[in-house]
């Protein structure tokens, strides 16, 4: 029995080996070069260990950069703004959905935008948002509005990327809402309805309530993917004036990839992390302590 | 009969949304394929037309003909399935260690894996570029494939199916002097099907999807394009001539692979979709 619980120790490593390998190539590595190259003027062409550490200018410079100021407001409107309008939208849908009949085939369609290519979605909408021969303006105007400019006026695209986003991401959710709700014991509602509350009634007091983890998940989930968000915006914002929907990951890959400023890239990068990470923190507070528990 | 009425509008009103939900989730795909058949002034017409006046199914014949789009497809087919293969086999060895066999600094150890899902991918960008650079790695295929090939949600989830799995039944076997790796290919890959097909799905249809990394490689190397990068260049460069149309042709042709996978793999889809709502953060 030793000899076998030997052999479990060297297997548990020997399994892992892959893992570790991969972590500490494509991970560890990773960030402490990042973390490294954020003190170093470097274009990538030059050997790294040549490249002048600068201290904290890179840091400097970001902050003076107007266009990063930009991508740090829209990424933060966007991430509110999308996580919020989607979880109240997916929240809805899923309680209207739940035993509702055919409900398989509505949450089918629901979802199917969750597995479409984002640049294929933003395409599609790139195309619906077209101010002459988009369908968008043509609904506009059958109802009697205006049409919008909604990629190309600066007040609007922003808007536009978050309601392609908001369509592409409620299924997701909602899906996810569905399991909580049907992991909810039907005594809770026999109970209630016992005291006689119904409906709404029912859905303040019982179901949201018990939804509190779900709701702190996606949340926190939701956040932290909206930050790092780059399809939407980049295909979608293109044409858009000023770059007026630049987000933070697409401002990293120009400053990188195209304008080759290694070091300020990095830097973006990195401020960036702490900023995810703090805005996570900010949300597992403000949903307080029971509900970490509560989903545990 | 009050109460029968409350009902009646209630059950109307659930049905309008949900409907009018559904009518606008369906209406982008409905317009894609429409519009994928309308010739260009078809396409650019003023009032705009839903649907084409004579279907030109020669768009499709053409876009293959004028955009490199099967080799496209190829690009993307390897690096999702080698990807996919990778995860699946990372994974279900992690797993397993994690799982069952104990060992120091186990507990440290997933808890680190667990975090690294946390960490944006824009802090990753450059240094997994520069090492891909330096392995000479640039101009083929590994530097879409080797930094995914690990999945810290893939580890995760097939711990937790693992750890359904009583102990008894490896224990008897580890009795009968069957070896870990033994164990693993002969009780814990045939046990595990289920768990991994969810995992497969996820897996090959996110790379199948994923953008930002392959645009960043196939700058400099054009010939790994694979389909979503191929599609953002052409819808750049088609934008304002003739042959836009072809775009939503090229589209249609790359969203239906993963439609039609999603519809035969749903339940594994939705099934690991859910879990990864319910992983730790």
């Amino acid at each position: 029995m030793r000899k076998s619980l030997e052999n479990r120790t060297g297997a548990g490593y020997s399994f892992l080996a892959p893992a570790i390998i991969f972590y500490l190539v494509f991970f560890l590595f990773p960030v402490a070069f990042s973390f490294l190259t954020s003190f170093k003027r470097w274009n990538m062409l030059t050997p790294f260990i040549n490249a002048p550490f600068i201290g904290f200018k890179n840091f400097l410079d970001l902050l003076r950069d107007d266009l990063f100021i930009m991508a740090l407001r829209n990424t933060l409107f966007y991430a509110i703004l999308t996580v919020s309008i989607t979880l109240v939208l997916a929240l809805f849908y899923a309680v209207m959905i739940n035993k509702a009949r055919f409900s398989v085939l509505w949450r089918f369609i629901y979802f199917a935008p969750v597995v479409t290519p984002q640049v294929a979605i933003a395409t599609i909408w790139g195309y619906l948002y077209n101010p002459n021969s988009g369908l968008l303006n043509a609904i506009l105007r059958a109802i009697g509005l205006k049409g919008l400019n909604w990629l190309t006026d600066p007040n609007v695209a922003l808007f536009s990327v978050i309601l392609t986003a908001v369509w592409a991401g409620l299924g997701g959710s909602m899906l996810i809402f569905t399991a909580s709700l049907n992991n909810i014991p039907q005594e809770y509602y026999d109970a209630a309805n016992l005291d006689g509350a119904t409906g709404f009634k029912e859905f303040w007091n019982i179901t949201l309530p018990l939804l509190k983890p779900t709701l702190l998940f996606l949340s926190a989930t939701g956040l932290i993917s909206a930050w790092q968000v780059f399809d939407l915006p980049y295909m979608l914002g293109r044409n858009a004036p000023a770059k007026s929907v630049i987000t933070v990951s697409w401002y990293t890959y120009e400053i990188a990839f195209q304008d080759l400023k290694m070091g300020k890239a990095s830097a973006g990068a990195f401020l960036l992390f702490i900023a995810i990470f703090i805005i996570t923190l900010i949300v597992l507070r403000l949903f307080g302590k029971e509900g970490i528990e509560g989903y545990e | 009969m009050n109460r029968d009425r409350k009902k009646l509008f209630w059950e109307t009103f659930r049905y309008a949304v949900i409907i009018f939900g559904a009518i606008w989730m369906i209406l982008p795909f409905f317009w894609l394929f429409s519009a994928s058949l309308m010739t260009p002034q078809e396409l650019l017409a003023f009032p705009p037309k839903i649907l084409p006046s004579h279907p030109q199914w020669q768009n499709y014949k053409e876009v293959v003909k004028r955009i490199p789009i099967l080799l496209h497809y190829k690009n993307s087919l390897i690096v999702s399935l080698s990807v996919t293969i990778s995860v699946l086999l990372t994974s279900s060895l992690s797993g397993y260690s994690f799982a069952k066999l104990k060992f120091p600094g186990e507990e440290v150890f997933f808890r680190f894996v667990l975090s690294t899902m946390m960490f944006p991918v824009f802090i990753f960008l450059i240094p997994v570029y520069y090492l891909m650079r330096l392995f000479g790695w640039l101009n083929n295929y590994l530097s879409l494939i080797t930094p995914f090939i690990v999945s810290g949600y893939g580890i995760f989830l097939i711990r937790q199916f693992i750890l359904t799995i009583p102990d008894e039944l490896l224990d008897s076997a580890r009795i009968d002097g069957a070896s870990e790796i033994i164990i693993y290919f002969k009780i814990i890959l045939p046990l595990l099907r289920p768990a991994l097909a969810t995992l497969a799905i996820l897996t090959f249809i996110g790379q199948w999807n994923s953008f930002l990394w392959p645009l960043i490689i196939t700058t400099s190397a054009p010939q790994l394009t694979t389909l979503p990068v191929g599609i953002s260049r052409l819808s750049l460069a088609f934008a304002t001539t003739e042959t836009q149309h072809l775009i939503l042709a090229a589209l249609v042709l790359q969203v239906i692979p993963t439609a039609i996978l999603f519809l035969f793999l749903q339940r594994y889809y939705i099934k690991g979709f859910v879990l990864s709502g319910f992983s730790e953060i």
